[in-house]
């Protein structure tokens, strides 16, 4: 058992605060529908109509797609000629995450929280999380080169969603974030890590707050990786995939015990963020070790546990993890919430989605407030990472109260629509320059 | 803000100009070009025939306890950047091992070479038989995983920042940050990329790619040559390094890093502007103490008029010297900012400032010291080094030399 050194010199500041999240999901679109879909527990997952290109040709019969999603339908038409799939729910998920705060602080439904509303600008970074960016058009624009009939045919107006950082620039764009704006590959861990990047940008003031999340496409190119992939890493893919993208805000926590440095109240405390590599070929030592050090540096004892959730890798790795956190924190724990059985293996998204159901779970239940959320992923790259979140007491909002057992609003029809932002200066429609 | 001072102690590169800190340091002062014919994938049918690749590149010179054949190209390269760059430092990997190490690399395409190879496979095969080891080498995060597993570091976080031309840049940043807060004693940092046909193949059909050389700056200039390469850093803090007798290149002042917010592939003046401004403030250092610009400078029309005015929007209207070094070094994507770094450090520690080569006449919109084709015996005290991207993500870093960088043993190798 190994004890990781004390950083040398790390400054003991307040630690960073979660003020909001939102997620676009197998539940429809928006915080509110994710939060009643992981309440209810209804299943996701669907056919996969492989009249679609993007899903033509894979090896899945079915998967937890998230429902109707149409970048154009539920986006617009202005400024997304060229979005694809992965960046449509990134900027959506985005769009309702500053909705939702927008909403909160108008006090819409009579009961406002004084949530001011995320501004735009210089001062709020975005952080996004991925493996490789979206396989499916690096897919079809090589496949344009090698099949064209010159090998430079190919579609240029799509060269920028070949790059991984196309999901968070074209938010950039949408929403006028002009602060830090970085994609972060990490696999399935991507989120904890971005989360672990964005608090460095914080604590050394390069941004007021920032918004940090996961984004995942489902196609047909990213499953036969996923096939390939986990079968070689000796693995099944016993769960189907899963797509959609979770984003929260986190912020300095300098506002004090009550408040992040706007003043928003927090949702929890981030405490301490662990990420380690196995380098002995042994990943459960690895990550026992992980969890040790990471509940030391929160100053937390198992048993304020509340929820302990693991990020669900198919395979032996994955057994071992969701052994590790039923020997530490107990049934109770790693009972409470439910993660990929869900929305299926959001993979690169699926640390933003663990997060995501600690704050539904949070709010939903009281008991929670006070108590710690340890978050574990496990990649297959041997990658290993547990952050420890505190829980706030949260004010009461809609779609965080008692849980209706009803099945969840899936699809949400309409929903894209209604709740659809004027578009924001800059968000237009675009063109390349130099073609 | 205050923090502990960060020095930059260690350098690994490759490039098509040459691998290690001494051989890059004398074809910097030489302004060796290293465009040549493409050899990394069938380049039959392209217009342009060009770009610059890594030569003598032996992984297993880098690579003793991961199997090479289980990393991709990209992977390869940052890994022995990073041994590198820990040898060049005189750094035992057992020191590394003791203690909280950062590791974070840049890439724009990571492991897009080898997805390229397989897609070719299946459109012919059929994706039912892809080879699973090579599926296995394409996610992105590898990049910095093999460097933490090769060198078995145990408390050493592995991140890529995927953020495309400016990741180098990036990377070397956050490096910055988590060893000035004191989050990490070591930080091994940089950017990799392996030449990719598809970046090609698009860059091509924008007309972007140059017939022959990139010629930054130039009036005639016709474009950029798309490369490979890895530049890794070593970087600790500055009480360390004296501790250990370690011979400095340079201290790395402080770093900027905004986004545009307005284009997909347009860089947009007064963000890149600002990105600089926010650079030197964040270093402390004041526009007319800058001796030098490492400029992004990619050799198309919009890339160099826009920077070129950004520079001249932030340090008036006589600029300090710009060199491009992509005239050199192609342009090696998310390599590029990190070896801009090693270059802009090797300057400083050498005391030298190095050219614009492939150089003819200077566009006048331009209006910038490009440094045409001989490099200048002249020490420069601070150098800014730009990284600019598609996606509006920019990332300026700011570079001194160090008041111990005299102290420091010389490399026996330097001719200085």
């Amino acid at each position: 058992m190994s004890t990781a050194p004390p950083a040398t010199a790390q400054r003991r500041a307040a630690p960073p605060v979660i003020t909001a999240w939102s997620a676009v999901s197998p539940y429809g679109l928006g915080r509110a529908a994710h939060a009643a879909g992981l309440a209810s527990g209804g299943p996701t997952a669907g056919p996969v109509d492989d009249t679609q290109p993007l899903w033509a040709g894979g090896p899945d019969e079915s998967a937890c797609l998230v429902p109707g999603f149409e970048v154009r339908k539920v986006l617009g038409k202005a400024g997304t000629r060229t979005m694809d799939r992965v960046t449509g729910l990134a900027v959506t998920a985005v769009r309702e995450l500053f909705q939702d705060a927008a909403d909160a602080a108008d006090g819409a439904d009579g009961a406002g929280t004084g949530t001011a509303p995320v501004p735009a600008g210089a001062g709020t970074a975005l952080v996004l999380g991925t493996t490789l960016g979206s396989a499916y058009l690096q897919h079809m624009f090589s496949k344009a080169s090698f099949e064209g009939t010159k090998p430079y045919d190919v579609p240029t107006q799509w060269m920028p969603n070949v790059l991984m950082n196309c999901p968070a620039s074209a938010t950039a764009i949408r929403y006028g974030l002009k602060g830090p704006n970085a994609t972060l590959a990490g696999g399935r861990p991507a989120a904890l890590l971005a989360l672990a990047y964005a608090r460095r940008l914080l604590a050394a003031g390069r941004a007021e707050r920032t918004v940090v999340g996961a984004s995942e496409e489902y196609s047909a190119a990213r499953a036969w990786l996923e096939r390939h992939g986990s079968a070689a890493a000796g693995g099944a893919q016993d769960v189907p995939l899963g797509e959609g993208c979770a984003v929260l805000v986190l912020e300095p926590g300098d506002g004090g015990a009550d408040a992040g440095g706007s003043g928003n109240p927090p949702l929890a405390e981030v405490l301490a963020i662990d990420v380690r590599t196995d380098i002995r070929g042994d990943v459960p030592a690895t990550l026992a070790d992980c969890v040790t050090d990471a509940l030391d540096q929160a100053a937390s004892r198992p048993d304020d546990v509340w929820a302990a959730l693991g990020g669900g890798l198919p395979g032996p790795a994955g057994d071992a993890e969701q052994a590790l956190l039923s020997e530490r924190f107990g049934a109770a724990a790693t009972e409470r919430l439910a993660g990929h059985e869900l929305i299926g293996d959001t993979a690169a998204a699926s640390g933003a989605f663990q997060l995501a159901a600690v704050l539904a779970g949070a709010a939903a239940d009281p008991a929670a407030a006070g108590r710690t959320a340890v978050v574990t992923s496990v990649d297959r790259d041997g990658v290993v990472a547990c952050a420890v979140l505190r829980l706030c007491e949260q004010a009461p909002r809609r779609g965080a109260g008692p849980v209706p057992m009803a099945a969840p609003p899936r699809g949400a029809p309409g929903h894209g629509e209604a709740a659809q932002l004027p578009l924001p200066p800059g968000g237009r429609e675009e063109g390349s320059p130099d073609e | 803000m205050s923090g502990r001072r960060v020095v930059v102690t260690g350098i690994g590169v490759l490039s098509s100009i040459g691998n290690g800190a001494a051989e890059f340091t004398r074809a910097l002062r030489e302004g060796r070009c290293g465009a040549g014919p493409i050899t990394r994938f069938d380049a039959t049918g392209f217009r342009e025939q060009y770009a610059h690749e890594v030569r003598d590149f032996e992984p297993a010179d880098w690579i003793h306890h991961l199997r090479p054949d289980t990393l991709g190209r990209t992977t390869q390269f940052s890994l022995a950047a990073a041994r590198m760059a820990t040898r060049d430092a005189d750094l035992e990997p057992d020191r590394l091992r003791e203690t909280r190490v950062l590791v974070t690399i840049g890439t724009t395409d990571g492991e897009a070479a080898e997805y390229e190879r397989l897609i070719e496979t299946e459109l012919a095969e059929g994706p039912e038989g892809m080879d699973a080891t090579a599926v296995r080498r394409l996610p992105a995060h590898r990049l910095a995983l093999a460097v933490v597993r090769e060198l078995r570091l145990p408390y050493a976080a592995p991140s890529v920042l995927g953020t495309a031309c400016a990741a180098g840049n990036y990377a070397i940043g956050d490096g910055f940050d988590a060893i000035r807060s004191g989050e990490a004693d070591y930080a091994l940092v940089g950017g990799a990329d392996a030449l990719a046909r598809r970046t090609f193949a698009g860059f091509s059909r924008m007309g972007l790619v140059a017939p022959d050389r990139c010629r930054p700056f130039d009036a005639e200039r016709e474009g950029l040559l798309t490369a490979e390469g890895a530049g890794v850093l070593l970087l600790e803090p500055l009480d360390s390094a004296l501790a250990r007798g370690a011979r400095i290149y340079a201290e790395l002042l402080g770093y900027g890093l905004n986004c545009d917010a307005h284009h997909p592939t347009a860089p947009a003046l007064e963000s890149v502007s600002r990105c600089m401004e926010l650079a030197l403030a964040d270093a402390g250092v004041k526009t007319g103490e800058v001796d030098l610009v490492s400029a992004h400078g990619t050799g198309t029309k919009t890339n160099d008029v826009t920077e070129a005015r950004a520079i001249r929007a932030v340090f008036g209207d006589e600029p300090p010297r710009t060199v491009a070094l992509k005239s050199m070094l192609g342009h090696s994507m998310g390599a590029a900012s990190a070896l801009g770094a090693a270059a802009s450090a090797l300057a400083l520690a050498r005391g030298f400032i190095p050219p614009t080569v492939n150089h003819r006449s200077t566009d006048p919109e331009c209006g910038i010291d490009c440094v045409p084709n001989h490099a200048v015996a002249e020490a420069p005290r601070v150098v800014v080094n730009n990284g600019l991207a598609f996606g509006g993500n920019n990332a300026s870093l700011v570079l001194g030399r160090s008041d111990r960088t005299e102290d420091s043993p010389r490399d026996p190798e330097d001719p200085r």
